[in-house]
């Protein structure tokens, strides 16, 4: 079997991986701002949390519109971002109060019984969630389209 | 020759999205078990108890024991810095750099004796744990006396304390939990 790219493909693939080198290069950095080696568990919990909501708007988008979502790495660097606001806020001076559990229980969500254990199962099912929902709607496009599928 | 068949458009995709995914999901899980390895002997045994940045955790506030005959004192804020012996020297030379702001005094309770600061900050031994005990800093992993600190507001209550083994260089962090206490 022999299977062709074709010129825009390719484009939208280069772009997809540009948007992916992105991520992952803003999420270096993040991780990289925690002072303290014992920092890098705040890193993971506000990434799993955030990601997590992320990856369940990214599935109701999905589902709503019918078509994958853009860029989707970006959607978790953004739910990681928000979520973690509050640490921006503390490396600038202002401490931790109880309010800032608005961002996606910034405060709370370290005491969860299991730790990042716990956020990292949320974090993979919410995964599978999305991955079966784009896999629905993409389907579903294939089908309506009259794509021959193998 | 073979006929050419392409897969459905979102099809062919398909590999690719569940690759990238899987990376994200195994990566991020061996940095997981990677940072609960690296976890030092003189950190707090549960992490999310270690530097959570906001006050009144738990039972705080609490009154503050006597560290010294005039520390904590009324209407002054204080913090107290609680080491071993092998961390007194790098929180001693990090200290002349620390600016808490006005009405604020430090002091560093040692485990052990024979320490010194630069003055004026006094170095109280506590050779038993006994002061460090009342201030109800947790036993690091180790098992051993804690290094980190407690923050006292003006009315004399402990309002902060934590574990910090490398508080020598994050006084910064500590400022900032000092200009949230009145």
């Amino acid at each position: 079997m022999t299977v062709r790219r074709s010129g825009t493909e390719g484009r939208n693939g280069l772009r997809l991986c540009l948007w992916c080198v992105l991520a992952v290069a803003v999420e270096v950095a993040l991780f990289s701002s925690y002072r303290g080696h014992d920092a890098k568990f705040h890193w993971f919990t506000h990434f799993f949390v955030g990601a997590s909501m992320a990856l369940l708007a990214m599935a109701g988008v999905a589902l709503r519109t019918r078509r994958p979502v853009p860029v989707p790495l970006v959607w978790p660097l953004a739910g990681h971002l928000f979520a973690m606001l509050p640490d921006v806020l503390f490396n600038v001076g202002i401490a931790h109060q109880r309010w800032m559990d608005l961002f996606l229980g910034h405060i709370s969500s370290h005491f969860v019984p299991g730790r990042n254990l716990t956020w990292y199962v949320v974090f993979l099912a919410c995964l599978a969630a999305y991955l079966a929902a784009v896999f629905h709607v993409g389907e579903r496009q294939d089908r309506s389209t009259g794509a021959p599928e193998r | 020759m073979s006929p050419v068949v392409r897969p459905a458009p979102f099809l062919r995709r398909r590999r690719a999205l569940v690759a990238v995914w899987l990376v994200v999901a195994v990566t991020t899980g061996v940095l997981l078990a990677l940072s609960r390895v690296t976890t030092g002997p003189l950190d707090d045994p549960d992490p999310a108890r270690q530097r959570p940045g906001y006050l009144d955790d738990g039972p705080l506030p609490v009154p503050a024991p006597q560290v010294t005959e005039d520390i904590p004192a009324p209407g002054r804020r204080a913090v107290i810095f609680f080491v071993r012996p092998s961390e007194l020297e790098p929180l001693c030379e990090a200290l002349p750099g620390f600016d808490p702001g006005q009405e604020v005094d430090v002091a560093v309770v040692l485990v052990g004796e024979g320490g010194r600061c630069p003055e004026p900050i006094p170095v109280v031994a506590d050779a038993d744990g006994e002061l460090a005990a009342r201030y109800g800093l947790p036993a690091p992993r180790d098992g051993g006396p804690p290094v980190g600190y407690a923050v006292v507001d003006g009315a004399g209550d402990i309002r902060y304390r934590t574990l910090d083994p490398e508080v020598a260089s994050l006084l910064g962090e500590v400022s900032t939990i000092l200009r949230a206490v009145s």
